[in-house]
């Protein structure tokens, strides 16, 4: 994790210094020239440091909102990798950013004590992730349907989840 | 810079509405904030954010006079506030400052007859222990008002550093563990230094009334009981001035114990007084309240869930799936179900659902637009749906035939009821009826969820009891729970009028006739069920819902002979049973 975020840092500071370093060296390597390489890059990131690549430039930003890339975020760490008929119905529920910023981020917090990265999922917490993923989606789509809530705010059963928990 | 922050401090004035420019005062001076932690002499940071200016070593002072002041103010109420003066309180963003000088208004008004509102009784056997302090050591222990559950000790967010500790807090701490009663008790509301007591009197000059409030809940539940037996004695001047008492009593106490008091004694007062409530026809407001109930806490969420594996599994090969649900509502449980069934290996299998409820007053199709909702959903998940809605005012007016049920070999039924079959015990003979109509539907696997509890006793003290001990223990559960306190709120009212009805109803209207899991079992054992056991992925399942609430420590789950119940701490409250058509001939599983 530390040579990804000091290659981004590279990056970062060749584009900080055009022209200094033009005159100097012409540098041989910029990343936003290698888009391919730096989707491989984004893959191995967590999910904070997602947000924050996207926030990065334009570029960065179209990327990582590509949604297979917080489908592998969803499910890196999960023992076996899910059937495919996944797919299709997370997409039709909102997405992989939205099932892993609504469920499985708080879920993975909640139920590990150890470090967010390296722990492995069990087939049960993907279950139930999307289990309440779904009831999300269909608490919001009533509360559209009503005349409620703009479309990105969470359900208001899944607020438990989003609430803070006694440290 | 110590003195630039309080010349700002210095410059507001009173009125709450001027709060909003004082607190970007405060933003200015946030950065010296920081730096005066250390001292802890500033001012605390989230309330500063709020606009209220309270010392960090003030805290614990702060909220002990926040909580006497409130104390004072509710017994006050009882009798007028017209006895306040016109005195002016400035600057109640000073929270020190005006605490005190409400405080001070107080006392003086009332003088020495301070105690005069809270123990109205000629009985002077209910005056447990008053003291009247002029020293600064700290007083009798039993006499903080709050106790602080560990689990929820707020001190523990911001760190030690904006509550100074004290050499008192080993003290505290010893206390703290004394005074946690059977019944727990949170504090009310206030952010600030709940967990610090490192109580110090304050004004020497002033006469403090402590009131020993562990002494207080208990006589709160002796005398909650006591109007019990006069009403079952049919005493009913008795148990008039006993409910008159409890609510006396419960002004004094916090959190959870006051709620449940409250409502007790309302529904104690309607019994005697036969002040019935009005059955309420309108069931889209307990459809409301109940939506609420399932946002705070788990138990209707455990109960679908748990409901669902077991359903899931029963349709395990099934290619076509009918669904029969006693009380549709707003058809939180079935999401969930299908997106499993979407994501079953083998594919989806087609989905339908028969949906029940109650008439609407105003007439609205309420289960055709459910219907309609989840019609979307399976839609989008790529699930075939096909919906039916029924509505009756009972259980017991449903014929098998009318629900068009297809043949085993078509289709696989499940009949699920969360917390609907109890009502039927209202009435002699419905749920011999009801029960013999769902073997009539040839269900795979029938699932009930009911709360763990007998209040269906004949003699009304035993049932009082028992509401008593079974409701004071899910209040409980709820003070714990994060989230709007709009929604706890309403979970409080909805469960407030199961408590009417267990206790000031009787005869049909009593509806709320709440059995035990051994109870329903020799029920479906004379009907002709089978127990099907719930597996351990129900178990795992419930676990984990569990952990994910906050507060989530004092939940339980239990394995019960196969079924699976719900329970705060060591009290089981809600219970999930499957069940089979007993020596059914396709019931391998």
């Amino acid at each position: 994790m530390s040579y990804l975020s000091h290659s981004i840092q590279n990056t970062m500071h060749h584009q900080k210094t055009p022209s200094s370093e033009d005159r100097e060296k012409r540098p041989k390597f910029f990343i936003n020239d290698h888009i391919d390489i730096l989707v491989e890059i984004l893959k191995r990131l967590d999910g904070p440091s997602l947000g924050v690549a996207a926030c990065v430039c334009r570029l960065w930003s179209t990327l990582a909102r590509n949604d297979s890339l917080w489908e592998h975020l969803c499910f890196r760490h999960v023992s076996s990798p899910p059937p495919s008929s996944v797919r299709p119905v997370v997409v039709a529920l909102g997405g992989y950013k939205r099932l892993y910023r609504v469920c499985v981020r708080p879920v993975l917090s909640r139920l590990s004590d150890s470090d967010l990265v390296r722990r492995v999922w069990t087939r049960d917490e993907v279950q139930l992730s999307l289990s309440l993923f779904c009831v999300d989606y269909y608490e919001r789509s009533g509360r559209l349907g009503g005349g409620g809530g703009g479309g990105d705010s969470s359900a208001s059963s899944l607020m438990f989840l989003c609430n803070t928990v006694n440290v | 810079m110590k003195r630039d922050h309080r010349d700002t401090c210095t410059d507001q004035n009173g009125s709450k509405g001027e709060y909003s420019s004082s607190s970007s005062s405060v933003l200015n001076g946030k950065a010296k904030i920081w730096e005066e932690y250390q001292d802890g002499c500033g001012d605390d940071e989230l309330l500063a954010v709020l606009g209220y200016k309270v010392r960090a070593s003030d805290m614990a002072e702060v909220a002990e006079k926040l909580e006497q002041l409130e104390m004072v103010m509710g017994s006050a109420q009882e009798d007028g506030i017209s006895q306040l003066s016109d005195t002016v309180h400035y600057n109640p963003s000073d929270l020190s400052g005006w605490v005190q000088s409400m405080l001070s208004e107080f006392n003086t008004v009332d003088g020495s007859a301070i105690d005069d509102p809270l123990f109205v009784a000629a009985d002077s056997s209910l005056i447990t222990s008053i003291h009247f302090s002029n020293s600064h050591q700290i007083e009798n222990p039993a006499s903080r008002v709050f106790h602080d559950d560990s689990e929820y000790d707020l001190r523990a967010i911001p760190g030690v550093a904006a509550y100074p500790q004290t050499h008192l807090d080993s003290e505290a701490e010893s206390r703290r563990k004394r005074l946690k009663t059977s019944i727990g008790s949170n504090s009310i509301g206030s952010n600030s230094g709940v967990g610090a007591d490192s109580g110090f009197v304050s004004d020497p000059a002033r006469p403090l009334v402590l009131v020993d409030s562990q002494e207080t809940g208990v006589r709160l539940v002796h005398t909650l009981v006591a109007c019990a037996e006069a009403v079952q004695q049919e005493n009913l001047k008795l148990a008039d001035a006993l409910v008159k008492h409890v609510g006396l009593l419960a002004a004094s106490q916090a959190g959870a114990m006051r709620k449940v008091a409250t409502y007790f004694a309302e529904a104690l007062a309607r019994r005697i007084y036969r002040i019935y409530p009005q059955d309420s026809l309108d069931s889209s407001y307990s459809d409301i309240l109940q939506m609420h109930f399932y946002e705070t806490c788990p138990y209707l969420k455990f109960a679908h869930f748990t409901a669902n594996q077991a359903i899931l599994e029963a349709f395990a090969t099934a290619s076509r799936v009918h669904v029969i649900d006693f009380g549709l509502k707003q058809g939180m449980q079935w999401p969930a179900l299908m997106q499993a069934l979407a994501l079953r290996p083998g594919g989806p299998p087609a989905f339908r659902l028969t949906g029940i409820g109650p008439p609407q007053p105003d007439n609205t199709d309420a289960l055709q637009q459910v219907g309609w909702k989840l019609a979307q959903l399976a839609e989008t998940i790529g699930v075939e749906f096909e919906f039916r809605g029924f509505v009756a005012n009972s259980l017991a007016d449903l014929e098998p035939s009318m629900l068009e049920i297809r043949p085993p070999d078509v289709e696989t039924v499940a009949v699920n009821s969360c917390f609907e079959i109890h009502p039927l015990l209202a009435r002699p003979g419905a749920v011999e009826k009801v029960l013999s109509s769902i073997k009539a539907m040839k269900p795979k696997i029938v699932t009930i969820v009911e709360q763990e509890a007998n209040h269906n006793g004949p003699i009304f003290l035993d049932r009082f009891n028992e509401a008593l001990h079974y409701y004071s223990n899910l209040f409980d559960s709820l003070e714990g729970s994060s989230g709007p306190s709009q929604d706890l709120v309403m979970s409080e009212v909805y469960l407030g009028r199961q408590i009417c009805n267990v206790v000031a109803c009787e005869g049909q209207d009593r509806v709320e006739r709440h059995e035990t899991l051994t109870q329903w079992r020799g029920r479906m054992d004379s009907a002709g069920f089978d127990l099907v056991h719930l597996g351990s992925n129900a178990f795992k399942q419930a676990s984990m819902l569990l952990a994910l609430f906050a507060g989530g420590d004092g939940y339980r789950v239990e394995e019960n002979n196969g079924s699976l119940m719900l329970g705060w701490h060591t009290r089981p409250l809600i219970a999930t049973s499957a069940w089979q058509l007993a020596s059914s001939t396709e019931s391998t599983r």
